[in-house]
């Protein structure tokens, strides 16, 4: 039986067009034993091979091939462990110490780790096809012997691949001659890149990405024909008729290869603990002090969940694992860094225990098993959220420090070819010119729902492209191949994998762009298949937007807020809530939680559990979202979908609404095992088991009638768990999310000016733009002043005024101001005030026009003169002479005197020399506007609504607040600046609206029809008018759209967030 | 001193609506840019006013009902500013040609040959609508104010001595046409109108824009003085015949085209230039084939463009004419000739004299000529110097223009000392010549246990008694002409007695798109 030995995939990025999946699939399906996969530099496909492999029975052999300083390839197999441990290293110090996405094996390199790889002669890209182009057949057998010397004479095998070429078959005839005179083994391959013959067409085009060619311009770079695909044995016989051996050494050789990926030979760092203790010990009298500390020494029901926990981590050895996370939250505690747990590790007593999350599981009953079981023979997940930033960095490095270049890394993200970036791509390579690749690029992805009118053909046409042509359907079918096939390997902005030892046995390591990173080259999900422990320290805006309102509020209000004691029911917090005001709130503030908040009514923490839980695609697809509003108003009662998961449901009255409680429904309802619920939730997590989730409905439907659970309740029952099969949110990861939600309620709530500066600075985060953020904190009665040059630091900063504090936007706000200029003006102006804008531009030499007028169009250089009325455009008269000063040498006697006086400062108030005035005129109102929303995306004056508002009341437009007072089905006309578009993929086509004016925001729903009618106006304008029904139902107000028009009321750019 | 300056407002338009008024009726756009992706460069009011603006894609633009789309044709716009500057010359020999849609005139000393400013305008104009042409006049008594008096009023204005800056005043300041850096410092200063701009004091601008703040300053209040910068009459070597009655053969146009080139030639040799290019511009009588668009052509439907390039410039209006009834002949319009337009690339004659010693290769004109016979008789393309192309298409190869070499081709010494090399490293050298059947030879081939036996072409069968294949190749899938091909080198031994009874090796190969057998050719 012939064996495939000589194979690669997609992951050998742009020198393979099939995933590993497709290729083990066709092996399996002709019966094939084994199969190599051989990639370029790395084992990136080797977790997705592996898995696939061992799914379909079928012995998956591990190597690689491995570029050389000549330029060759070694082509190498994994014999044993210590050649899967040999050839991670090889290829470790190959990539670190070359650039990104290089490397390069010297030769005795290769001799110091050959041990346990088998080495084949290679294709065209092999030494020995090197050797004999250089120097004929004699250098050929030098070449053979070189690597009979490293890898040993019976770990050489001589390759020859046939496809149908003349050059190749005269380098296989002397390769034959070679084999025969050294006396070593034939073996016949195909070379695989492939696995059908059309994936031919991926791989031309992957090789014009690669060498940034076109199609018509890269010559016989491109296949010379598609025979690279996966051969049967009968044609791969019949192609080695006359050299059978060559055939069946294949199954010879594949049957020395022992090693497979269940034997990584991986370890869990142990933790260094005080001489004499045991790690479980030491665990044990953490968790002991934490417990106390958090439900004090009498709670017998945390005490018995607690040692039900240490229970089972000493018996799975995990008390290593729990004292490195605790490490490094210690870590960040220590540092001031704020840290919060997410992840199922919430449904644990001991991570609450030892601070590493901060809800409490025995409290809110959360289910330990999620986190942890017996059964599951995997890592449990702990996910730390982490303010985003150099905060985050800090606890990373931490990790780094501890465990070693070469016991911790990064995680890779594997980027795959989708929507736009593969439009680009194949574009260039089909010769599509710019501007139609702009077009077609345009047309990927960019609304999120499709319209089931809206086929291909038509959004062509209206691009003004025809899909008839053939570059085009060429261009298509293309992009339709590539999808999801790996591009290149990026980062994961979190996992980390730590290892006891050198993580480089385990896995080959790469540098990561980001300098003093290492990144492994799996992905998080390869990771954990491979049963490599990983901990996710994940950057949340919302974290940093706390932290810095916490360390304003020491400063400034002197007042010390502890998170975690917050009050529990504060009624600002929840009465907000209940109205929906919402805006800036973590994870309650987008339109779709808004127009829920007003019927849920939350009344207490776990309300905000569910509100963060409901309005994820999961419910909404599911249907769950209305039952439960309506259960919960008492308008129903509820119902259980099988007497038998009353239970379960009971707390979400009826409803699932979390995984955890899918995992108990499949368990009780299918008899699902815990492993079983396991592999239920791990398919509910990722995207690409969409084939594993259908097995699953089998097994859950064979279950579920074997318990007489038939008909109408099983479909409804199998509805449910399948409609969260990618969104479902668990429960202990949503009361994670409400922590932070609550969080940044009660600091909006009660620090208002602090939480405002904080968001402003740590844009672009949420839900909204900072327009919007300043509008709505100054509904709220927040006072915004300007940016000014002499007040203003780079980040938004808070000033005492009479009644209260007042948030100063800082000058990141100035588009085009360098970060470094405005720290220097900041530095100066402590040294001194500045006196005038030459004075500015003086001791700021390295500011250039565009900045000073910049800073001069939003006003910041204002407050630079002491002449009352010195407005924008005096600066702006100022700065275009300040900019244009003459050399020393033409400088007025009177400039120089300035610039003498600047530099002798001698702590003596100056005096401003009497400022020119400008002969332009003040702007006005509207080209204030324009300039603040020019300069900086914002305003902190009135909306853009407050000045047209008398005209718009003489028409008969309703402001948003006037909204709340009128009653359902009123016909109503609104009109503001649209903040948001929104067109989700659950709505049926629907378009949601946000508008904004002086007094709030107003929604708007517009049909599909509406839509389709009006799209450029909608979408093309700034400002609307939109005439409609009003629909006021349980307080949750909007206007169904009859009619939509454009509104001038100003140049102005408000900007808007379109969810595409 | 008076100047007058004429603009045509919208000038890409009235180029295309001047030769055929009747589009004046409906609303015209004027597209650009290489098809699939034109888009409107240009519209009349009607077009606006129906929706269509500038930038729109053509597929946009033609889902307006009324509206008439079509490609912009720079020689008519070329013409039409050649009519613009006839205009000029008709009244003043004073001219300046200062952009495609504007010329400035200098009046003086005209008026008592034409009266006063008013009636030079009101004769400007009528000239302008006589040539088709819609335009404004102003006359001022200096040059820039004519010209932005011209560009921002309709009509004809005539600017009085000292009225200059009030009446410019309402002009806006895009006017003066600033730098776009400038023109950002007025949109910033709030500066909109000419008048806002003469206010500022001319010191503080100067201190802030330097010298273009004072040009513009002196621009917007009609102070800027400068002298003309005159034209000189038209040096564009073109000459233009159009016909009343189309012609359909090439004896006429031969004739037709004599009397052009003599011309031509003329007035090169009077300025003692040659001609590096000739460029045929026809325009055919329409025709229903004609007005199917072609996707990505160079030849606009209705007219014919041929151009040819000389290897050295040539004065000779005899050897002209032959190349390019050559030419004609070779590549003919599809429908009658209704105008002629030639146009000569100008460049300096050969001045060089040939070296004593050096190899005499034949003249270049009699090689040009011969070239052209030679093309005439086997057709375009298929004369030059074959080039192998990097493909792996067999057989494949490119004509490159016929240049005489400059260095010899390497000896046979040479030639051998490179195949013994080649031999000695091992390298696959294929030691016969090889004699490419162009085209291939249709065949027929069969097969016993995988392998040809037997093979038939040109009345000729033979025994296989050796085989060596298939060689496969295939590619360009993304074009039309992809191909997939199985190659076989056979050696076969004919039947039939004769010269071609010993046996031979053949390059066979099997077309799988085309599905049929042919010999590629012979190893010598």
């Amino acid at each position: 039986m012939y064996i495939e030995l000589h194979a690669r995939s997609a992951f050998s990025f742009l020198e393979g067009a099939s995933v590993p999946e497709e290729l083990v699939g066709l092996c399996a399906e002709r019966g094939m034993p084994a199969l190599a996969l051989l990639d370029r530099d790395g084992v990136y496909g080797a977790p997705r091979f592996y898995g696939a492999a061992k799914k379909h029975s079928v012995r998956a052999h591990v190597g690689a091939e491995v570029t050389s300083t000549a330029g060759w390839r070694y082509v190498l197999l994994v014999q044993s462990r210590a050649g899967y441990q040999n050839l991670c290293r090889l290829i470790t110090q190959t990539k670190l110490r070359a650039k990104k996405g290089e490397g390069q094996v010297r030769p005795e390199e290769m001799a110091e780790r050959g041990g346990g790889l088998i080495c084949l002669t290679g294709g065209q890209e092999g030494p020995l096809a090197y050797a004999l182009a250089k120097g004929g057949i004699e250098q050929g057998v030098q070449a053979v012997e070189e690597l009979c010397r490293i890898f040993g004479r019976e770990n050489v095998y001589v390759e020859l691949q046939r496809h149908f070429c003349r050059e190749e078959e005269a380098h296989n005839q002397a390769a034959v001659r070679i084999a025969r005179t050294l006396k070593l083994p034939l073996l016949a391959t195909n070379g695989v890149s492939f696995a059908r013959p059309q994936q031919r067409e991926v791989l031309d085009v992957f090789t014009c990405i690669r060498h940034h060619q076109t199609l018509l311009t890269a010559g016989r770079l491109l296949c010379s024909n598609s025979e690279r695909y996966f051969k049967t044995h009968e044609e791969m016989s019949q192609l080695f008729l006359d050299l059978p051996e060559a055939i069946a050494n294949t199954e010879i050789l594949s049957s020395r290869l022992h090693f497979t990926l269940n034997d990584l030979g991986y370890q869990f760092p142990i933790y260094p603990v005080p001489d004499g203790e045991s790690q479980m010990h030491f665990l044990r009298q953490r968790t002991l002090e934490g417990r106390i500390r958090r439900y004090g020494p009498e709670n017998e029901r945390a005490r018995e969940q607690v040692d039900r926990e240490l229970a089972l981590i000493e018996k799975l050895h995990l008390a290593g694992y729990f004292l490195i996370v605790w490490d490094i939250v210690r870590f960040c505690r220590e540092k001031n860094i704020l840290v919060q747990g997410r992840g199922s590790a919430a449904n644990s007593a001991v991570c609450y225990s030892l601070g590493i999350t901060a809800v409490d599981p025995v409290g809110m009953d959360l289910l330990f098993e999620r986190f942890l079981s017996e059964e599951r023979g995997e890592w449990p997940d702990i996910d730390l959220d982490l303010p985003s930033g150099d905060q985050r960095e800090r606890a990373i490095q931490y990790v780094y420090q501890r465990y070693g270049k070469l016991g911790a890394a990064m995680t890779a993200n594997v980027i795959t070819y989708r929507g736009r970036s593969a439009a680009r791509e194949i574009g260039k390579a089909l010769s599509l010119d710019p501007e139609t690749l702009d077009r077609l690029a345009a047309l990927v992805g960019s609304w999120e729902y499709k319209d089931p009118n809206d086929t291909l053909e038509r959004q062509f046409h209206d691009a003004g492209l025809d899909i008839q042509h053939r570059k085009i359907r060429n261009f298509l079918e293309l992009c339709h191949a590539v999808q999801d096939l790996p591009r290149h390997l990026g980062q994961h902005s979190g996992g980390m994998v730590v290892c006891q030892g050198q993580l480089d046995s385990v896995v080959p390591l790469e540098p990561a762009t980001m300098p003093g990173r290492v990144v492994v080259q799996w992905d998080k999900e390869d990771c954990a298949d491979m049963g490599i422990v990983k901990i996710d320290l994940l950057g949340l805006g919302m974290m940093a937007v706390l932290e810095e309102s916490l360390h304003l509020i020491r400063e400034r209000y002197a007042d010390e807020i502890d998170l975690g004691h917050l009050p529990q029911d504060d009624p600002a917090v929840y009465t907000a809530l209940e109205k929906a005001d919402t805006v800036g709130m973590f994870q309650v503030e987008s339109r779709a939680q808004m127009s829920c908040l007003p019927r849920l009514q939350p009344k207490c923490f776990y309300d905000i559990v569910v509100q963060v839980a409901i309005i994820r695609p999961g419910p909404i697809v599911g249907n769950m979202v209305h039952p439960y509003l309506k259960r919960r108003q008492g308008r129903e009662q509820p119902e259980y979908l099988h007497p038998s998961l009353e239970p379960v449901l009971k707390r979400t009255l009826g409803v699932p609404l979390f995984q955890e409680q899918l995992l108990r429904m499949a368990m009780i309802a299918a008899g699902f095992t815990g492993g079983e619920a396991e592999e239920l939730r791990r398919a509910m997590g990722f995207k690409r088991s969409q084939t594993r989730m259908r097995e699953i409905e089998v097994k859950l439907r064979r279950g579920m009638t074997a318990k007489g659970i038939i008909g109408e309740t099983q479909e409804h029952i199998v509805q449910s768990i399948t409609s969260f099969a990618l969104y479902g949110f668990p429960e202990s990861h949503a009361a994670s999310f409400a922590l932070i939600a609550y969080a940044s309620a009660w600091l909006k709530c009660h620090y208002l000016a602090a939480f405002t500066a904080a968001m402003l600075n740590q844009q672009p985060m949420g839900f909204y733009r900072p327009a919007t953020l300043v509008k709505d904190a100054q509904r709220h009665g927040l006072r915004l002043k300007p940016i000014d040059v002499t007040r203003s630091d780079w980040k938004c900063t808070l000033e005492k005024i009479s009644a209260g504090f007042a948030v100063r936007v800082g000058m990141c706000y100035i588009k085009g101001l360098r970060q470094e200029i405005a720290l220097e003006i900041v530095r100066q102006r402590k040294i001194d005030r500045f006196e005038s804008i030459e004075d500015l531009k003086q001791r700021v030499p390295d500011i250039q026009k565009v900045e000073l007028t910049a800073l001069a169009e939003v006003g910041a250089l204002n407050f630079l003169s002491n002449r009352q009325g010195f407005h924008r455009r005096d600066a702006l008269w100022q700065v275009e002479r300040a900019a244009r000063r003459p050399g020393p040498l033409l400088e007025t006697p009177e400039a120089s005197l300035r610039t003498d006086r600047a530099e002798e400062r001698n702590g003596t108030p100056n005096q401003s020399p009497a400022i020119e005035q400008s002969p332009l005129l003040r702007m006005t109102d509207e080209e204030r506007l324009v300039a603040d929303f020019r300069g900086t995306g914002m305003t902190v004056g009135p909306h853009p609504m407050a000045y047209r508002r008398t005209e718009m009341k003489k028409l008969g437009i309703r402001t948003a607040i006037e909204l709340k007072k009128l009653p359902d089905g009123a016909y109503v006309q609104v009109a503001g600046a649209v903040i948001a578009r929104q067109r989700p993929g659950t709505a049926k086509g629907f378009v949601f609206l946000s508008l904004e004016d002086e007094t709030g925001i107003a929604n708007a729903i517009l049909t599909p029809q509406l839509f389709e009618r009006d799209h450029a106006t909608i979408v093309h304008n700034q400002f609307l008018l939109i005439e409609g029904a009003l629909q006021n139902q349980e307080n949750v107000i909007s206007v169904k759209a009859q009619r939509v028009k454009p509104l001038t009321i100003s140049r102005a750019e408000p900007p808007s967030h379109d969810f595409h | 001193m008076t100047f007058a300056s004429i603009f045509v407002p919208n000038f890409l338009l009235q180029a295309a609506v001047r030769t055929e008024p009747a589009l004046r009726e409906r609303g015209l756009a004027l597209i650009d840019g290489n098809p699939p992706l034109s888009t409107v460069v240009a519209i009349d009011e009607t077009a606006a006013q129906l929706g269509i603006e500038i930038g729109m894609t053509k597929t946009d633009a033609e889902q307006f009902a009324g509206v008439e789309v079509r490609p912009r044709v720079p020689m008519q716009e070329k013409i039409a500013h050649a009519a613009l500057l006839d205009i000029g010359w008709s009244i003043s020999p004073r001219l300046e040609d200062t952009a495609q849609d504007a010329i400035v005139l200098d009046l003086s000393g005209l008026s008592s040959l034409f009266g006063a400013e008013q009636a030079i305008g009101a004769r400007l104009a009528e000239r302008l609508k006589a040539c088709g042409l819609r335009g404004n006049v102003a006359i001022a008594t200096n040059i820039e104010t004519a010209r932005i008096a011209a560009r921002g009023f309709a009509g004809i204005t005539v600017i009085s001595p000292g009225e200059e800056s009030p009446s410019l005043s309402e002009l806006p300041v895009s006017a003066l046409s600033p730098s776009v850096e400038t023109a950002g410092v007025f949109s910033r200063w709030g500066v909109t109108t000419c008048a806002d701009l003469a206010h500022l004091p001319i010191l503080d601008l100067s201190e802030r824009l330097g010298q273009q703040g004072v040009y513009l300053h002196e621009l917007a209040r009609g102070a800027f003085a400068r002298s003309l910068v005159i034209a000189e009459p038209a040096h564009s070597f073109q000459e233009e015949l159009e016909l009343d009655d189309a012609v359909e053969e090439l004896e006429p146009l031969s004739f037709l085209l004599g009397r052009l080139l003599d011309q031509l030639c003329a007035r090169l040799t009077a300025r003692s230039l040659g001609a590096a290019a000739i460029r045929v511009h026809c325009n055919l009588q329409p025709s229903f084939e004609n007005t199917v668009e072609v996707f990505q052509t160079h030849q606009r439907p209705g007219e014919y463009d041929t151009e040819m390039q000389l290897p050295v410039p040539v004065c000779d209006s005899k050897l002209l004419l032959k190349l390019l009834r050559l030419r004609l002949q070779l590549n003919p319009p599809d429908a009658p000739i209704q105008k002629i337009t030639l146009t000569a690339d100008a460049a300096r004659p050969r001045v060089t004299e040939g070296s004593l010693f050096s190899p005499s290769f034949p003249d270049p004109e009699k090689l040009e000529l011969t070239i052209a016979r030679l093309v005439h008789v086997v057709g375009e393309g298929n004369v030059g110097s074959p080039s192998l192309t990097d493909t792996y298409r067999p057989g494949d190869f490119e004509m490159r223009d016929f240049r005489i070499p400059r260095e010899a081709s390497p000896t046979k010494r040479g030639r051998d000392r490179a195949r013994r090399t080649a031999e000695e490293r091992g390298n696959c050298t294929i030691p016969a010549s090889f004699r490419v059947f162009r085209p291939a030879v249709p065949a027929t081939l069969h097969f016993g246990a995988g392998s040809p036996v037997r093979a038939a072409f040109q009345g000729l069968r033979g025994e296989v008694r050796a085989a060596s294949g298939p060689w496969r190749t295939s590619g360009d899938w993304w074009q039309e002409d992809s191909w997939q091909q199985d190659e076989w080198d056979l050696e076969i031994h004919f039947q039939e007695a004769g010269e071609r009874s010993n046996p031979g090796i053949y390059r066979f190969y099997y077309d799988s798109l085309g599905r049929g057998w042919f010999v590629r050719g012979v190893y010598d």
